[in-house]
């Protein structure tokens, strides 16, 4: 009874252990692809911060001895850097790995990537200026976190010309019902102005922005090239973009009466998690036209650049949401939503302003694209999001807005919210001081597959052993295999502001780390990287009948990490990184394994 | 549905433009893949057609009316 009881809690223990390495594994992953942290990660230069208190006699010496050493030329980064003694040297990764192990670090405050940083505030679209419609839906926040990648918006319309400033944009194939052919190009302007409002491409110095840049488009051609299609040709449009793997459906296009065949097709994409979106109407008249009317259909009405009703727009019944689709009254055309088209007399392609509800769906299925991509799925989440997330009008008594002005910021925010991003997680640290001096963590400071390989090599070393040597699993053996494989690798790269680093690098090293944790060093101290400390904890922890196993623990885990460092970077001290390195490590890996399993031995006889 | 409308052409600025009649009563109809010599804002016409239920444009002004016989009145 008691055995089983043990051997039930330490099922449970072993399932925490697990849960508890899932969760750091996630972390160190979500660390190393935080864009904020990971892609920071280019430089074309080296900065060497010398020591204040050294003479500029002695940094002369260092650099000279530099500059000669790795044929570079270290010089002061401006006029202003005499006083920090701050120096530049052009360098690139395997320069700068150098610079460090060498002996320069002991005159140095610190020796860095000189990171070149990219401020990304506002794209560099020429005319980006002009959307003020982009403005109006808060569309910077939400590029952020998303640009809508991995997502197919599906544009049902009069087809999509490869304008130029669709270039950069990604389309997947798509089909010209009115045509009967695959190439689905525009020969009236709508399609393709549509299109751009939704991924024009962005950031290309050039034209005008998009919403979901990233994001695919589907050209569905059903509108000819005076504007009008039939609802048949709609409604198989619609299972197309279905079963090709659309996300979101864009139908900036209304009229007629209802119709089973399109009501069915729109349930039909809905069941398959495709979100639908409808212009409202441009009658001017209560209630929105179809299809847009239809419960799965979101249906939007259009906001003039003041925020109001546009003239033209439906309002009333069947109205969700309202998005900008801007208004052509006066001479000018800057009321007007402005995308990349062709002109359906030439062909040719021009920046055209539009009005309509036309203009104001696409902003919609935009905006579902990038919560889509955000991580929110079924379209009825989507649709609540994009609820909950808009500007609500106070006042409303006609149903002008629906639930409020479009938000693109707020929609993909309340996407997040729940999924833990790393963003949220950093933010939380700080905003919630839980370490009350700033910190920050610096994501790319562990190569994390050698510390999985660490800690699964250590786990598989006890399993080895067990299968000889039965014994249970329990937490101190689980505590020694962590202590002796990785430390709590993970915190080697959180920094408090103004503290010390190294208890930090203490935490986050392993016992064969120990040596080089202190000054910050990744050569292995033999001293540390070796038997001796397993044998030293085995020989005062064998009487003791559970710490005994965190010192065979840490004796497994030292020998996974000596294996690993052998085979990925064989760097100690006095050694070299050549054969002779590899060598020690392995053998000491191995005196190690010996240990352990000499240890676990003295546990079968007692038993 | 057969009809006839009296009313006025106009060009309404949607997409890249659509021709419209505006009856006498104020009504919008959307002219179905309009014959040349409708497309003339201001015109004065007279129109017997259909209201094309089946289908739908990017207009979304009213009424989809497809033109069978045409008058010009002034």
């Amino acid at each position: 009874m008691v055995v089983a009881n043990w051997g039930c809690d330490w099922g449970i223990v072993m399932r925490k252990l697990l849960v508890l390495s899932l969760f750091l594994v996630g972390l160190m992953l979500a660390l190393t692809t935080y864009p904020g942290l990971a892609t920071r990660g280019t430089f074309e230069t080296i900065v060497l911060d010398f020591r204040d208190d050294l003479a500029p006699a002695q940094i002369q010496e260092q650099v000279s001895a530099i500059a000669q050493q790795y044929s570079i030329d270290p010089r002061p980064n401006s006029i202003f850097s005499q006083q920090e003694h701050l120096y530049i040297a052009q360098g690139d990764a395997k320069i700068l790995k150098q610079l460090r192990k060498s002996g320069l670090s002991q005159y140095t405050e610190a020796i860095e990537p000189n990171y070149i940083y990219h401020a990304l505030l506002a794209p560099n679209d020429p005319d980006y200026s002009k959307q003020w419609n982009f403005r109006s839906i808060n569309i910077e926040p939400a590029w952020d976190d998303t640009k809508g990648k991995g997502i197919t918006v599906a544009v049902i319309d009069t087809g999509i010309s490869l304008v130029p400033d669709l270039k950069d944009t990604a389309f997947v194939p798509g089909y010209d019902f009115v045509n009967d052919q695959v190439d689905a190009k525009d020969d009236n302007g709508h399609g393709t102005h549509v299109a751009g409002t939704i991924a024009q491409s962005t950031n290309n110095g050039y034209g005008v922005a998009g919403i979901a840049y990233e994001a695919n488009l589907m050209p569905l051609k059903v509108l000819s090239a005076s504007g009008g299609g039939t609802i048949t040709d709609i409604a198989e449009a619609i299972r197309f973009a279905a079963d090709q793997g659309a996300d979101v459906i864009n139908m900036s296009l209304g009229g007629g009466g209802a119709s089973q065949v399109l009501e069915d097709a729109i349930n039909y994409a809905y069941n398959k998690g495709v979100v639908l979106v409808g212009a409202a109407g441009n009658e001017g008249s209560n209630s929105a036209s179809y299809p847009a009317r239809y419960p799965h259909v979101i249906s939007v009405s259009a906001l003039d650049a003041a925020g109001e009703k546009a003239f033209y727009s439906n309002f009333g019944a069947g109205v969700d949401i309202a998005a900008p689709g801007g208004s052509l009254q006066d001479e000018t055309s800057t009321g007007g939503i402005l995308q990349n088209t062709i002109d359906p007399e030439t062909g040719k392609p021009i920046f055209a302003a539009y009005q309509g509800t036309s203009m104001a769906a696409p902003h919609v299925a935009g905006v579902a694209a990038l919560v889509k991509a955000a991580g929110i799925k079924d379209p009825e989440s989507v649709f609540k999001v994009l609820q909950q997330a808009a500007r609500p009008v106070k006042d409303d008594a006609l149903n002008y807005f629906g639930a409020g002005h479009l938000d693109a910021g707020a929609a993909v925010k309340l996407a997040l919210k729940g999924q833990i991003t790393f963003r949220d997680f950093f933010q939380w640290l700080r905003d919630n001081g839980y370490l009350n001096p700033r910190f920050w963590i610096d994501g790319g400071v562990v190569a994390l597959l050698p510390k999985i390989a660490m800690v699964l090599g250590s786990y598989l070393l006890a399993w080895f052993l067990r299968v000889y040597w039965p014994f249970s699993w329990n937490g101190f053996l689980a505590g020694g295999l962590v202590t002796g494989s990785t430390g709590l690798f993970f915190l080697r790269g959180v920094y408090l502001f103004d503290a010390p680093q190294w208890p930090f690098r203490v935490m986050g090293s392993s016992i064969a780390e120990l040596g080089g944790a202190i000054q910050g060093s990744n050569v292995l101290n033999p001293l540390f990287a070796s038997v001796l400390i397993p044998f030293l904890l085995v020989a005062l922890l064998l009487g003791h009948s559970q710490w005994k196993w965190f010192a065979i623990g840490s004796s497994l885990g030292v020998a996974a990490c000596l294996a690993v460092n052998a085979v990925t970077s064989p760097q100690v001290l006095w050694l070299g990184e050549g054969m002779g390195a590899r060598i020690f490590l392995i053998v000491n890996a191995l005196l190690c394994y010996g240990l352990a399993y000499l240890a676990t031995k003295t546990e079968e006889q007692r038993v | 549905m057969s009809l006839t409308i009296q009313g006025t052409i106009e060009r309404k600025g949607f997409g890249p433009g659509t021709w419209a009649l505006t009856s006498e009563d104020g009504k919008s109809y959307e002219l179905h893949k309009a014959p040349e010599p409708l497309r003339k804002a201001g015109l004065r016409v007279k129109v017997d057609g259909q209201i094309r239920e089946d289908v739908m444009t990017f207009a979304m002004i009213g009424p989809v009316l497809e033109v069978d016989r045409f008058e010009v009145l002034s």
